[in-house]
């Protein structure tokens, strides 16, 4: 039995349009057990992007404790959930968000430039990433001159070049054609099974709900 | 035409940038402006300084009062011809250009002291006391102008100057000739200066009233081949322009040679913007363009914002220069090495100059820019 | 690959943006450049006047003249080691092939010997020594009225009436970079001869003195007006440079309004940076809200933003005073100096204005790039990742 990775409690989140209160999450707990491959559904202004930003350590709750990876993220300021972040998540999104002037190689090496490590120590690890994505001929390649599915594939490759524990996705299939999300969901899988990485999925799409362990639903901000 | 409030809204949305830029027109436009409004001072307190109907005659081969000297014998001569005013009257006058210190300390500057007859200042309708009193005739008291009138030692009410050891001139009074040269000069009586200086002989310079502006150019000819002496007759006003060309044209020159070279950043600056505006609105373009509106329709648009851009910028600077008026500055008159003050002077002629090069900056800076917006083709509506 | 070449890579997203953006900054540093160095060109001539000669002329004005006998007494000041005469000319060409140039009647046996930056090959200064009607010119000055030595001349004056008939005697060159090469120089005892000048008989412009200790210049020159002191005519004077100084003094205003012009020019390459780098932080909101989540923290932002800004401004920097260097100090600098002597006898861009300028370009390319910097850091990374480019 693997442990616990997420452990969210009480989670309450309230946006404030002037003066309206809009509670997004109410009252939410999650346990998401290590190398688990989790998909949340649910309708659109379900606080979907919401829950997910609070496990990765990109917004934080108004109530509740957030421990995620051995950390207990309400505890840290700005600048360590940032280092935290560099170590610990990778991050996958809908529209790819590749840097246009920099190549493939270049764009997949950029976590790196966070850690101590050197010049040839990290094309090593950019080697690599792109090896398991299926794209180290492309490395000199700009974004301009790939396809949807091999720029989501170099993101992959960028979400875990600094081997995170977590891998979180937000609609990472939503810009791609049948056969890239097909292509793209493959190698999540077998980055969840190979290399035991727990992913954290928001989709629409019920092919890459199919392809989850665990499938969750966030209606009006309570979990299913 | 594509409706004027398109553009308004497009420069009202985009506050930032549209003020950065029409600030930086505005920068141009205040330095262009400025010189105009200093050229316009300089010619204001020079070419005030004479009027059409009145001829100063100089020693023949001198340019200024400063370097002529004129023997006493042929002052009588002047006022022979026809064309002189026997009711204007005449005045022969000298100068001499003295150091005067500084009231605050801050250093030296020559001062133009005139020495002139008892009719000197009635001579010059424009010329008022305006504290004090008059000289008398005859004695060592002075009069100081208005602009220099306790900036230097010595140079107000109760104070003295020395033209030479044991010649003091006593100030009893201040006055005024209208914002002219004389503003700047102190005035004395003739004799006591002539003799302070040793020049008992000769004048500097004399004024002759003539019956009108038109008698000119017939006395100028009757006094310039006269064989008895050879003089230069001039139309005070042209003597003053002269002086005004010399002393105000080279800065004047280079104040707006460096608003123009300056001019250029601002163009670019502004079809910066224009271009980044017209990149973020591709998409509107295309629509107009798919609406029916034509290639030409789009361009004058763009044309059209940029000019209104510029011109945001040509009227904040138009009324940032305003607040020159108020700045008065001393400046050597090249002709007499003396001090004179300058105040920058704002004409309705500065500000439609500045309105106009604005507008020029926005419709060069912004043809470039407004010709690539009349090439979006209606696909680009599509496109996401 | 590093962070640098990150935010130098950026500069290529808007490639045509960033060249404009370089050429405005190079043309606001190439304009400032030409408008300190004209400054600097102005104060040359104060700069270069020396502080081992003194000048003494009469203390009411400029225009009244000394007793010529008064330079036997100057002579014999202690501390003065040698001493020569001058009166102002008034000099101009009766075919006005040039606009101005300075005419000088001086005494020939003691000019050199003081103003010593003048230099005549000795045989010319025999000619000059032997005629009584021999002049000698600057080298500028001789190749625009179109004479050498031997030549007649006619000069008229200002001054005195009537055209003046020289030979041509000698042409002095210059020791110096900022010394007058345009100037005209006559015997003092022809002037003083001539019947023309029967009202300055016997009387003298101004003197200049060399002193043995130019640290002791305030005192000397204390002395000497002490000297003339109970005479009619009293004298003043003070080291060439503050004469020079005190004559620029007159154009302090204006100075001050080159300066001020200076300010603006800055503040206008200020803002057309500071918009541009304002414009591309807009349009790549979203791309820092990816890198804050990968991890970047608000620093980073800052850092590239800020790395971008001063990067083109150092390279508009750069390239303008370049372009100044070349085209001042290898063109029309030269080219004044050989032929507006009298008005720019020295005219370089000086390494301290070159360099003046370009930190100027990188200090304001920090303060430029300051604001957007600033807000991109503050924004909230979810609100940064919810924006549409």
């Amino acid at each position: 039995m693997t442990e616990t990775i997420v452990a969210l409690s009480g989670i309450e989140k309230t946006f404030f349009r002037g003066k309206e209160a809009i509670h997004v999450l109410d009252n939410l707990d999650l346990d998401v057990p290590g190398g688990s491959f989790e998909a949340l559904m649910g309708p659109s202004g379900s606080g979907k992007s919401t829950l997910l930003n609070i496990i990765a350590g990109l917004d934080r709750p108004t109530r509740g404790t957030v421990k995620v990876a051995g950390a207990d993220l309400t505890t840290m300021s700005d600048k360590q959930l940032a280092r935290w972040r560099s170590q610990t998540i990778g991050f996958v999104f809908q529209s790819f968000n590749l840097i246009p002037v920099l190549t493939a190689a270049q764009n997949v090496e950029l976590p790196l430039l966070l850690t101590q490590l050197t010049s040839a120590q990290r094309k090593a690890h950019v080697a690599t990433a792109l090896r398991i994505v299926g794209l180290e001929d492309r490395m000199d390649h700009y974004p301009r001159q790939l396809s949807g599915g091999q720029e989501q594939r170099v993101a992959i490759a960028r979400a875990i070049v600094n081997d995170p524990k977590i891998i979180v996705a937000d609609e990472p299939t939503g810009d791609l054609d049948r056969k890239s999300a097909d292509d793209v969901l493959t190698l999540m899988d077998r980055l969840n099974k190979e290399l035991h990485k727990t992913i954290f999925m928001v989709t629409h799409d019920p092919a890459a709900a199919e392809r989850a362990s665990v499938q969750r639903r966030l209606d009006k901000g309570a979990l299913q | 035409m594509v409706p004027i409030q398109y553009n308004a809204r497009s420069l009202l949305v985009r506050k930032v940038t549209t003020l950065a830029t029409a600030g930086g027109i505005a920068l141009v436009v205040f330095v262009f402006a400025g010189a105009l409004m200093f050229n316009a001072g300089v010619t204001r307190a020079l070419a005030t300084s004479g009027s059409p109907d009145t001829a100063i005659i100089l020693r023949k081969g001198s340019d200024a009062e400063l370097s002529s000297a004129i023997g006493n014998d042929y002052l009588g001569l002047f006022r022979g011809p026809a064309q002189v005013s026997q009711a204007g009257g005449m005045v022969g006058e000298i100068i001499v250009v003295v150091t005067a210190d500084h009231a605050d300390g801050s250093g030296v500057s020559n001062v133009l002291v005139r020495g002139t007859p008892a009719n000197g200042i009635a001579f010059r309708p424009e010329v008022h006391i305006t504290r004090g009193r008059a000289p008398r005739p005859g004695t060592n008291e002075a009069i100081v102008g208005q602009s220099i009138a306790g900036r230097f030692a010595g140079m107000s009410i109760g104070g003295t100057i020395n033209l030479k050891r044991n010649s003091p001139l006593t100030v009893v009074g201040e006055f005024t000739a209208g914002g002219s040269t004389y503003d700047s000069e102190v005035w004395a009586d003739l004799d006591y200066v002539r003799n302070s200086l040793g020049r008992q002989a000769a004048v500097s310079s004399a004024r002759v009233r003539l019956s009108s502006a038109a008698d000119f150019e017939g006395y100028r000819q009757l006094i310039e081949t006269d064989k008895r002496f050879a003089m230069k007759v001039m139309r005070e006003t042209d003597y003053y322009e002269k002086q005004s060309q010399q002393t105000a044209g080279l800065f004047t020159a280079m104040g707006l040679a460096l608003a123009i070279m300056t001019s250029i950043a601002a163009m670019i600056g502004a079809a910066i913007t224009m271009n980044g505006a017209i990149a973020h609105r591709t998409r509107e373009i295309g629509t107009l363009r798919a609406l029916g509106f034509s290639r030409g329709a789009v361009l004058s648009s763009f044309l059209l914002e940029a000019l209104l851009l510029a011109l945001i910028g040509g009227v904040i600077g138009s009324i940032a220069v305003v607040s020159l008026s108020l700045v008065s500055v001393p400046l050597i008159n090249f002709a007499t090495f003396s001090e004179i003050v300058i105040r920058f002077h704002a004409t309705p002629d500065v500000f439609i100059k500045a309105l106009i090069f604005s507008g020029v900056m926005g419709l060069l800076g912004g043809l470039a820019p407004a010709i690539r917006a009349s090439r979006v083709t209606p696909v680009e509506a599509m496109r996401g | 690959m590093n962070l640098a070449t990150y935010a130098r890579r950026n500069l290529f997203r808007r490639r045509g943006r960033t060249i404009m953006t370089v050429v405005a900054v190079m043309v606001c540093v190439l304009i400032l450049c030409l408008l300190r160095t004209v400054i600097a060109a102005w104060n040359a001539g104060a700069d270069a006047a020396s502080t081992d000669r003194l000048s003494t002329r009469h203390k009411v004005s400029i225009t009244m003249q000394l007793p010529q006998r008064y330079i036997d007494e100057l002579r014999q000041v202690p501390g003065v080691k040698a001493a020569t005469w001058a009166n102002w000319f008034g000099a101009k060409d009766p075919k006005e092939r040039v606009p101005f140039f300075a005419g000088f009647a001086v005494d020939v046996n003691s000019w050199f010997d003081v103003q010593d930056e003048m230099v005549v090959p000795p045989d010319q200064l025999a000619a000059w020594k032997a005629t009584p009607s021999g002049a000698i010119l600057g080298d500028v000055l001789a190749r625009t009225l179109g004479v050498k030595v031997g030549d007649r001349l006619v000069i008229t004056s200002d001054i005195y009436p009537g055209d003046w008939q020289f030979t041509v005697s000698g042409i002095y060159t210059a020791k110096r970079k900022s010394v007058d090469r345009n100037t005209f120089l006559l015997r003092w005892d022809f002037l003083n001869n001539d019947p023309r000048a029967v009202y300055s008989k016997d009387h003298l412009g101004w003197m200049v003195s060399r002193i043995s200790d130019a640290s002791h210049s305030a005192d000397i020159s204390r002395q000497i007006d002490a000297r003339f002191d109970i005479h009619d005519d009293q004298t003043l004077t003070m080291t060439e440079r503050q004469f020079a100084l005190s004559f620029l003094g007159g154009f302090a205003a204006i100075l001050s309004a080159f300066d001020l012009v200076s300010l603006v020019i800055l503040a206008i390459m200020t803002l057309i940076l500071a918009n541009t780098v304002a414009m591309s932080v807009r349009e790549r909101t979203h791309e820092y809200g990816v890198l804050r989540a990968i991890g970047f923290t608000p620093a980073y932002i800052r850092g590239f933003i800020l790395g971008e800004s001063v990067l083109v401004a150092v390279v508009g920097g750069l390239a303008g005073i370049a372009v100044v260097y070349l085209v001042v100090n290898q063109g029309i600098g030269p080219a004044l100096e050989e032929n507006m002597s009298g008005l720019f006898p020295y005219f370089r861009a000086s390494a301290q204005v070159l360099i003046g300028a370009l930190v100027a370009a990188v200090v304001l390319g920090v303060v430029a790039g300051a604001v957007p910097a600033i807000r991109a850091g503050r924004l909230k990374v979810t609100d940064a990742l919810r924006r549409i480019d």
